[in-house]
């Protein structure tokens, strides 16, 4: 069964002018019913493309609406409310409706309301709230489509070192700001080198994911070590910042010296490798993430399997700083 | 003047700017710019670091709340790499002339621009890690003046005229007859739009160097500067004074004869090579 749209209310006159208007845009079936509670049995089963409320129509309707809201997992479920050309202010503070339309308007506007609504409704992906980079359904979606086109293309994973430390002996509130210039670099550095099909997508913490073409990726590298390693001091109090360390605690609680934050890249070049899921894709770009820790210093290291012809003095990878 | 501007007044005109003004030749080369198909980052911020306007707009939007990083970052070629070029490219788009462009602004902006240079190079031989953020500390130091000229042309015009006449500094006339100074006026606005200390103490302290606390190295080159390129007579600040330095910060640069020399010689070769675009 594919989605659809689903109709609650209770005027026969005003289901039949959505349907009529509804049916023949190809968006999904439509779906009518008298009363919301009747929904739950369907939108549990079958998450709508968009649901059409005559809110006021009876006092529960709003109430049950707002609870199904409510739930994560249908607050995206776009919703639009019908409403009665009457002007009364409506508290819209207490209705968790996306959008309204006037019950008179409905012939003429319904279907571009709904088209509208749908489509507002893909754009908005789940996002880290701090970076509003991607998260990580938009990450794993974007791997496998890369993966199904068969185009070729390089994945990274970035992540921060000593950023425990940092966060302990500054707290979080700094710490967000450095994960916040962490994303706005690799998103303004993979922009500016590979600015078509590339991708910039936040994992959470300090974990970073981007997608260029083969030939940019290691230039985004290089220039993203650059970058990170000058902008960092800037994060540090002027005292440590001259000294070139901090004093903080590691997992034990030892009090310890830890140097600056650096920048950890492993990179999977995918070319012609026989990748089908992107947990394939990951698992490799992990692996080479913690051959690259092995470096104390910011750096970024490469698979190379696919490179054989390539001189290779590290066997089958290379590090690079 | 017959009576004194008030102070809180003053202050709050002066915070209620947004930008300064930008040369008519600099408007030229920003449409020039955006017609490039391909704009590197270094590119642009080459551009940005030559003019004190964009620089001040593009430190005031990274440091705002709307990116995140306030009183963090005073480099341009920072700034340009976290806005990202549409955004400078959206911002350049925005800038617009403004109908009174006085002929003593552009002096003004011409002394900053060669006390910017005179900054970086002595940041290089001191070898600080970061010479653009002196620099753009210098090139930033007389934004007071702007300001002032900008919100108060005719007091403005008063001032220059009672410094000539009484052969005293504009700092001096401006500390008899403003109600805050143009250094005052500048640290006001740098704090407004959460420039990093650095920038603001060298702003705020340019006159009086030893006040700084922070920043006492970047605020005592922008002195010294300030200084060599009014001597040089590179620009105009607003009067034809050169004004002795400050013990304090003389002593931290400890410059030699060798290292005035090649600062000199830096400033002259940019007001060359600026005067052949």
């Amino acid at each position: 069964m594919s989605s659809s749209i689903l109709i609650i209310s209770g005027s026969q006159t005003t289901v039949a002018t959505l349907k009529k208007n509804l049916a023949g845009l190809g968006l999904g079936n439509v779906e009518a019913f008298h009363h919301f509670s009747a929904t739950f049995d369907t939108i549990y089963n079958e998450i709508p493309l968009i649901m059409i409320v005559d809110v006021f129509e009876e006092k529960e309707t709003v109430s049950l609406l707002n609870s199904f809201k409510e739930d994560p997992l249908f607050t995206g479920v776009p919703v639009l409310a019908i409403v009665d050309d009457v002007h009364i202010p409506v508290n819209w503070e207490a209705i968790h409706a996306d959008d309204y339309i006037r019950r008179p308007f409905i012939d003429a506007d319904i279907a571009m309301k709904v088209q509208l609504g749908i489509l507002r409704s893909h754009r908005i992906v789940e996002v880290n709230p701090l970076t509003r980079l991607p998260g990580n359904i938009a990450i794993n979606r974007r791997i496998q489509n890369r993966i199904n086109s068969q185009q070729p293309f390089a994945l990274a994973y970035a992540d921060l070192d000593n950023f425990k430390p940092f966060n302990d002996k500054y707290g979080f509130t700094r710490g967000d700001e450095v994960l916040k210039i962490t994303g706005r670099l690799i998103l303004n550095i993979v922009k500016g080198k590979c600015s078509q099909d590339s991708f910039v997508g936040h994992i959470g913490g300090d974990d970073f994911v981007f997608i260029t073409d083969p030939p940019s990726m290691e230039d985004v590298c290089r220039d993203l070590i650059d970058a990170f390693d000058r902008i960092i001091p800037t994060f540090y109090d002027p005292a440590d910042r001259k000294a070139g360390f901090i004093q903080s605690h590691d997992r034990e609680g030892h009090t310890k010296t830890f140097p600056f934050l650096t920048i950890t890249i492993g990179v999977v070049n995918a070319t012609g490798l026989p990748f089908s899921h992107y947990g394939e894709v990951t698992e490799i770009a992990s692996e080479m993430k913690r051959y690259a820790k092995r470096t104390p210093a910011s750096c970024y290291s490469v698979n190379r399997r696919s490179f054989r012809t390539q001189k290779n003095t590290e066997g089958p990878w290379t590090r690079n700083t | 003047m017959a009576d004194k501007i008030d102070l809180q007044k003053m202050r709050a005109k002066v915070e209620g700017i947004n930008t300064l003004p930008t040369l008519p030749s600099t408007l030229r080369q920003i449409s020039v710019m955006l017609e490039k198909p391909r704009l590197t980052m270094d590119e642009i911020a080459r551009f940005i670091t030559n003019d004190p306007a964009l620089t001040t707009k593009v430190l005031k939007m990274v440091n705002s709340a709307a990116y995140g990083f306030p009183g963090r970052i005073s480099s341009v070629s920072h700034a340009i790499m976290l806005l990202g070029l549409n955004v400078i490219r959206g911002l350049l788009l925005g800038i617009s002339v403004f109908e009174l462009m006085q002929k003593n602004m552009a002096g003004l902006w011409e002394h900053s621009l060669s006390c910017a240079v005179s900054a970086r190079c002595i940041a290089q031989q001191k070898k600080m890690k970061e010479p653009e953020e002196v620099s753009i500390c210098a090139l930033l130091h007389d934004i007071g003046k702007a300001i002032v000229m900008l919100q108060y042309p005719a007091e403005y015009e008063q001032i220059l005229g009672k410094a000539e006449k009484l052969g005293i500094s504009l700092y001096d006339a401006e500390k008899k007859l403003l109600a805050a100074t143009h250094a005052e006026v500048g640290l006001w606005l740098a704090q407004k739009w959460r420039f990093p200390p650095n920038l603001v103490e060298a702003i705020g302290f340019h006159h009086q160097p030893q006040s700084a606390r922070q920043a006492p190295l970047e605020t005592s080159i922008v002195h010294v500067s300030d200084i060599l390129v009014r001597a040089r007579g590179v620009g105009f600040a607003g009067d034809y004074f050169v004004p002795a330095v400050h013990p304090a910060a003389w002593d931290m640069l400890r410059l030699s004869d060798e290292e005035i020399r090649t600062v000199l010689i830096q400033v002259e070769d940019s007001v060359s090579s600026g005067e052949e675009n």
